[in-house]
């Protein structure tokens, strides 16, 4: 891993990418067909610190939030569409979003599709400064005290259907769904009946043309914040019923990667699709009453055949999205 | 394919103070304590929303059906500008919460949302100076999904010290003097518009992005032209039948815009214009208020085809139609 590139966000995110590609044999794709969806919410950030403080800054361009995904465009010789979604901690499941859509309406025929970001003083500081951390985070704990931040990238490779069949590639998961919708209430502090992560749940479910009743596991945004995990918990029972199905947070174990967080979570889904392993969420050792409501996976992991998962996320500005992921 | 219509439309740009005067109070008061972006996101958004008579006056429940896509750029960078200030200042005890809740880029469209109780959708994209096309796009492609009846969708920009720095040290070379705006249109299911009886200025027939590496070399506008080719035959217009170019390459890529148009035209030559020299560069704005100018060139029938080109490597093509009598 290139640490010491200053502009880390790209790095990470162009380590994930080239692993993606390569993973998924991407050789050969016309360039023309090939997008890339990027979410983020520092982007880059370190670059900004420096240029802030008047500092020489080796390749000012990449300080705007959309360099990441152009430095992924260069690299990797995307010519499709080129996009950075900008949805705060929700922004990486707002890609992989974007780029079903894309590929539904035929604009590409791949999409390198995720997340990236990185720790730096600005956006602890800010965090801190909302009271919003913690020193250890515990999602859905009745001793949750905030989120604690992590960093890293995730891509996953959006496909067209008939475009995988034909080049033989292997399928890890259909994108069956996707949804989005605003709490349109408060900027910081999610709707407290989490009325915008329930509309973009059912959205996601709708898209897809499934009852919740087919829903076998649920990836939640489990950030370990008091109102967020008190707000998935409302939307999660009453979109599937008390208690009804497995529920985790991946948070717990690898921190908040903002814009990433999402991607990483719809990679977990995968996962969860092909080994039918729930992991456990890190951290939750008695479950708060508040979130009474949800079968949470928590000690060990748990064994169970998960035919279709879903990935929430919601953020900053009160965004919300979901993805559904059935077995290919 | 069938159409996305446009039902208002409304462009804010070179103003010094952003006017506030013509929004509910609750909105105002929004507007005047908020970072410049989305103060100039609610003047628009307040303006293009009563044009298109489509929140009604002293609702207060939330509206699922519609939603807000923004495109911009920059985004949040002057908030980010003022935070990091504070800090450099001040040390970490110095950072402020109201500023930092400002530095993610949707929190204009958030605010927005907030305002107007707008709980659809929600997106705000950054493609360069391509931002705003892309935004107009996307809202689009969610409409014809059925994943919302009404977009509030469109671009914006501030600008501020921070940001004209950076482009003056060449951040991004624009080519022409940097200018601010907030152009946002009211984007609408067919069926939805024709039940509420709105008003119809024009149609998105199609539209399609891409990305150009390099400004010269081999290849150089043949990633534009196959963008524009993709967006004509979506809006099932043959180039012959265009009426309109709406330019948008900086002056650096002229030469790639008019070979990608050569190549994706062929021997069709429509009229070109080129808001920008009017306007100078308002970057996410840009495309929206190209579509704007254009329909009001042609507002009438003719399809216009409208560009976006950022030196970032965005590029952009939609097509629309006016439908005004």
């Amino acid at each position: 891993m290139p640490v010491d590139d200053p502009d880390r966000a790209g790095a990470l995110a162009l380590r994930a990418a080239t692993e993606a590609v390569t993973t998924a044999a991407l050789d050969g794709i016309p360039p023309a067909r090939m997008g890339v969806a990027l979410g983020t919410t520092l982007g880059g950030m370190l670059l900004f610190e420096r240029w802030m403080a008047r500092e020489p800054v080796p390749r000012p361009e990449r300080i705007p939030y959309y360099a990441p995904a152009v430095r992924l465009a260069r690299m990797l010789a995307c010519r499709g569409p080129v996009a950075t979604p900008q949805l705060a901690c929700a922004s990486g499941t707002h890609a992989i979003a974007l780029a079903a859509e894309w590929v539904r309406r035929g604009r590409a025929d791949v999409v390198l599709a995720g997340g990236t970001d990185f720790l730096c003083r600005f956006v602890v500081a800010g965090f801190n400064c909302l009271r919003a951390t913690a020193d250890m985070p515990r999602p859905f704990d009745v001793r949750r005290r905030g989120l604690v931040l992590g960093e890293g990238a995730a891509i996953v490779v959006v496909e067209e259907e008939g475009h995988a069949a034909r080049r033989g590639a292997a399928v890890r998961a259909r994108l069956a769904g996707i949804g989005c919708a605003a709490d349109a209430t408060h900027m910081t502090a999610p709707d407290r009946e989490g009325g915008g992560a329930t509309r973009a749940l059912l959205a996601a479910l709708d898209d897809a043309r499934l009852m919740p009743e087919a829903v076998d596991f649920v990836s939640a945004h489990g950030t370990g914040t008091p109102y967020n995990d008190a707000m998935e918990a409302v939307a999660l029972a009453r979109v599937f019923g008390v208690g009804r199905v497995p529920v985790n947070s991946i948070k717990g174990a690898i921190g908040h990667t903002l814009g990433a967080a999402g991607a990483l979570e719809a990679a977990l889904c995968v996962e969860t699709l092909a080994r039918g392993v729930v992991p456990p969420t890190a951290g939750l050792e008695t479950v708060d009453p508040a979130c009474a409501g949800l079968d949470l996976v928590y000690g060990e992991p748990r064994r169970h055949t998960v035919r279709a998962a879903i990935s929430t996320s919601s953020g900053f500005a009160g965004t919300n999205a979901a993805l559904v992921l059935t077995a290919p | 394919m069938s159409g996305v219509l446009i039902t208002a439309g409304y462009a804010l740009d070179a103003v010094a103070d952003v006017p506030l005067g013509h929004l509910p109070e609750a909105v105002q008061a929004r507007a005047a304590r908020a970072e410049r972006i989305t103060a100039l996101t609610l003047a628009a958004a307040g303006a293009v929303l009563a044009a298109a008579r489509l929140v009604p006056e002293g609702s207060t429940g939330p509206s699922p059906g519609i939603g807000v896509v923004l495109g911009t750029a920059f985004g949040c960078f002057l908030s980010n500008a003022a935070y990091q200030e504070r800090f450099a200042d001040g040390g970490p005890a110095a950072a402020s919460p109201r500023i930092f809740a400002a530095t993610v880029s949707n929190a204009a469209a958030g605010e927005l949302a907030i305002a107007y109780r707008l709980a659809g959708p929600g997106v705000t994209l950054a493609a360069g100076a391509a931002s705003g096309l892309a935004a107009l796009g996307h809202a689009s492609d969610l409409l014809r999904a059925g994943q919302a009846d009404a977009l509030v969708a469109g671009g914006v920009d501030a600008l501020g010290a921070p940001l004209a720095r950076w482009l003056a040290e060449g951040g991004l070379p624009a080519g022409r003097p940097p200018a601010e705006a907030a152009v946002l249109l009211v984007l609408e299911a067919p069926t939805f518009a024709r039940e509420r009886g709105a008003p119809v200025l024009g149609v998105v027939l199609g539209h399609a992005t891409g990305f150009e590496p390099a400004p010269s070399g081999e290849d150089a506008g043949n990633g534009l032209a196959g963008v524009v080719t993709a967006a004509l035959e979506e809006a099932d217009v043959r180039p012959p039948d265009i009426a309109l170019v709406v330019s948008a390459a900086p002056p650096a890529l002229a030469r790639l815009e008019a070979h990608a148009l050569a190549r994706a035209l062929g021997p069709a030559r429509p009229r070109i214009m080129s808001p920008k020299d009017t306007y100078g560069e308002t970057f996410g704005a840009a495309g929206p208020l190209g579509l704007l100018t254009g329909l009001g060139e042609e507002p009438s029938g003719a399809p216009v085809l409208v560009l976006d080109v950022c030196a970032s490597g965005h590029v952009a093509a939609l097509v629309a139609r006016g439908c005004q009598p």
